[in-house]
């Protein structure tokens, strides 16, 4: 059980309304990610749901029950934050154990639930430590593990990999996911970078100053993106945005992924000049900068041998760009 | 590593300032302890003599022990009300709910930069029972049968002193405790809430735990403060702290024996030897402090 429901939800501080009316439904068992640029509002609306912040108007409904105005702890939620927000004073399994305690389940059944977490999550070694004695990777697992243990009808992560070195947050994204099958709960998982968005959801949630752009699976949101912002945000390197008019082209401008412009030597439809190049070994990413479109990002398999300052040309492949209007809503 | 010319030039000041100001002052009264006035008026060595007198002669142990036993009286009247009340008080402020927090922080903190001398004579004009406004405003709300002259009692003087101490510095801790209160970081709170400990039990479980090393910090700059207190005895009862020396405390005890008052002539010897006793009981107790407690203290990391 775990379907969630936002109807119509705003949020104000004073006069500066930060959420404009969002609606949307989270379904049993869905991983659902808000993405979004900083200050598009995804935290926020997570603390919404979390009931960390007042809901100024609309509905928060979780399984057929409005819980606007539930305290936290009675909504049958639980949050994993970025920084973790472990009580320092606490071992590992009291902090894991705490909200049972408080809600007065007994010691043997406290015992059985943290245990339960610590071997999902590899924290055995580490239940009579302190937190300042583990690593950061073990901090969040301990975090993840508080949240486990309430048995929660929703997760709610906030950011949970953002303060994780490089390495550590490919294992510990591939935990979470893995976590969600086991657990078949829904969670719900705020973060600004779209591979983690990409990997982990089964639907993307984009965000932008406070309204929904965009909701769909994360292969959806990039074959159709509906306007500039998610088609820009979605998928790395960046789409290229060009110019419709020198293209001899209707509409006002034209999207291309990196991996759709083919670069040539000889001849094409773009002329420019490379401005650098990233060779990446399996990939290398050329940047050439052209008189009509700005910096065009060209992405190749394998590695070629461009130099900078070179002249080029570049062509998109008009069997995979996308249309936009001036508003840059997608034509179709 | 090996001591560069520069570093010796940088620490010189400090070392300089510190002992013309701590150490030579301090070794000149370990050093007077040790000599008795002479019948022609110099100094001749004793020895450990004036210690002899001090604890051995049954009325200046009396005296002694009667100051110490005041001084632990204060102190544990700091300890039971100022630091708890500074603690609620830090707790009320921190609370985002509370409006004019600003406001009472301020009024609550001003007393502690009054001077003593101000804040004696008021309250002793305040509890005065013949021109003081304390009886009145007890009668206002039907409870003069309460008031008592608390300065003038000997059960009394003591306590009401150490509560008068207590009113003018309550704002210290408050402000240290404040300042931890503040440094916990949100999210921490929030996960609390999250897992459903609020109100008083968070305060219980994750506030208090967390402030625990400025208690401990507290705790004994009240030790420290207490057993050096002078000024507010002085001020209010005078050097004989009276009601017949129920408020002595140690400062005003030295203050009486090296100085001399009415008609006990000053021994600067004597005074020394009871400076040096006030000495090694405060570096007892803060070195009780360091080693037993602070060392088994955790600062957290967030």
């Amino acid at each position: 059980m775990g379907a969630l429901s936002l109807g119509n939800v705003t949020k104000s501080f004073g006069k500066n309304r930060v959420i404009q009316g969002v609606d949307l439904q989270v379904q049993d068992g869905e991983f659902c990610v808000f993405v979004g640029p900083s200050g598009c509002g995804k935290s926020t609306l997570l603390r919404m749901i979390a009931g960390l912040e007042d809901v100024t108007s609309g509905d928060v409904v979780l399984d057929g029950v409005r819980i606007n105005d539930l305290a936290p702890a009675r909504r049958g939620l639980a949050m994993v934050f970025q920084t973790y927000a472990l009580y320092p004073h606490l071992t590992v399994r009291d902090n894991m154990g705490l909200a049972l305690k408080q809600a007065g389940v007994s010691r043997d059944e406290i015992r059985r639930a943290t245990d339960r977490a610590a071997s999902m999550l590899a924290l055995e070694p580490c239940m009579d430590r302190q937190p300042a004695e583990l690593s950061g990777g073990q901090r969040q697992r301990v975090a993840i593990g508080r949240a486990i243990v309430r048995r929660p009808k929703l997760f709610l992560f906030d950011e949970p990999l953002s303060n994780l070195d490089a390495a550590l947050r490919v294992q510990t994204r591939i935990e979470i996911a893995r976590l969600h099958r086991d657990l078949g709960a829904t969670m719900i998982y705020v973060t600004h970078d779209q591979v983690e968005a990409m990997t982990l959801a089964d639907r993307i949630v984009v965000l932008r100053a406070g309204r929904i752009e965009q909701v769909g699976p994360p292969m959806e949101l990039y074959r159709n993106p509906a306007n500039t912002f998610v088609a820009g945000f979605i998928g790395s390197p960046q789409m290229n945005f060009l110019r419709a008019g020198p293209l001899g082209l209707a509409s006002h401008t034209l999207g291309v992924r990196p991996e759709h412009l083919a670069l040539s030597r000889e001849s094409g439809r773009i002329t420019g000049r490379i401005s650098h190049v990233e060779m990446l070994g399996s990939e290398t990413l050329v940047y050439v900068r052209s008189d009509d479109h700005g910096l065009l990002t060209v992405r190749l398999f394998g590695q070629h041998d461009y130099h900078v300052d070179e002249p080029v040309f570049v062509t998109p492949d008009d069997a995979h760009t996308f249309h936009f209007d001036s508003e840059g809503l997608r034509l179709r | 590593m090996r001591l560069r010319p520069h570093v010796i030039v940088f620490l010189a000041p400090a070392v300089v300032v510190y002992t013309a100001l701590m150490i030579l002052p301090l070794i000149g009264t370990l050093n007077l302890a040790l000599f008795s006035r002479a019948p022609d008026g110099g100094a001749v060595f004793s020895g450990l003599r004036n210690f002899a007198t001090l604890f051995g002669d049954p009325r200046w142990s009396g005296a002694f022990w009667n100051a110490l036993a005041n001084n632990a009286w204060f102190f544990l009247i700091h300890m039971l009300v100022q630091n708890p009340v500074g603690i609620m008080l830090a707790a009320l402020l921190s609370s985002p709910r509370l409006r004019m927090a600003a406001f009472y922080r301020t009024a609550i903190f001003v007393p502690t930069i009054l001077s003593f001398v101000i804040v004696g004579f008021v309250w002793k004009l305040i509890l005065s029972p013949i021109w003081g406004i304390a009886p009145g405003m007890l009668d206002a709300v039907g409870l003069k049968a309460l008031f008592a002259p608390w300065l003038g009692k000997e059960e009394y003087a003591l306590t009401a002193l150490a509560l008068i101490s207590v009113w003018q510095f309550v704002g210290i801790p408050m402000m240290l405790i404040y300042a931890a209160l503040l440094s916990i970081p949100d999210t921490v709170i929030e996960a609390a809430e999250m897992d459903g400990v609020t109100g008083w039990s968070q305060f219980w479980k994750i506030k208090l735990p967390l402030i625990l090393p400025s208690i401990g910090i507290v705790s004994i700059l009240t030790f420290v403060g207490n057993f050096n207190a002078f000024d507010l005895i002085y001020v209010a009862q005078g050097a004989l702290a009276g009601p017949d020396f129920s408020t002595d405390i140690l400062g005003t005890f030295l203050y009486r024996t090296f100085f001399g008052f009415q008609l006990q002539i000053g021994d600067p010897h004597m005074g020394a030897a009871i400076a040096t006793a006030m000495f090694a009981i405060i570096l007892l107790g803060v070195c009780i402090y360091l080693f037993a407690v602070q060392s088994r203290m955790r600062r957290y990391e967030f």
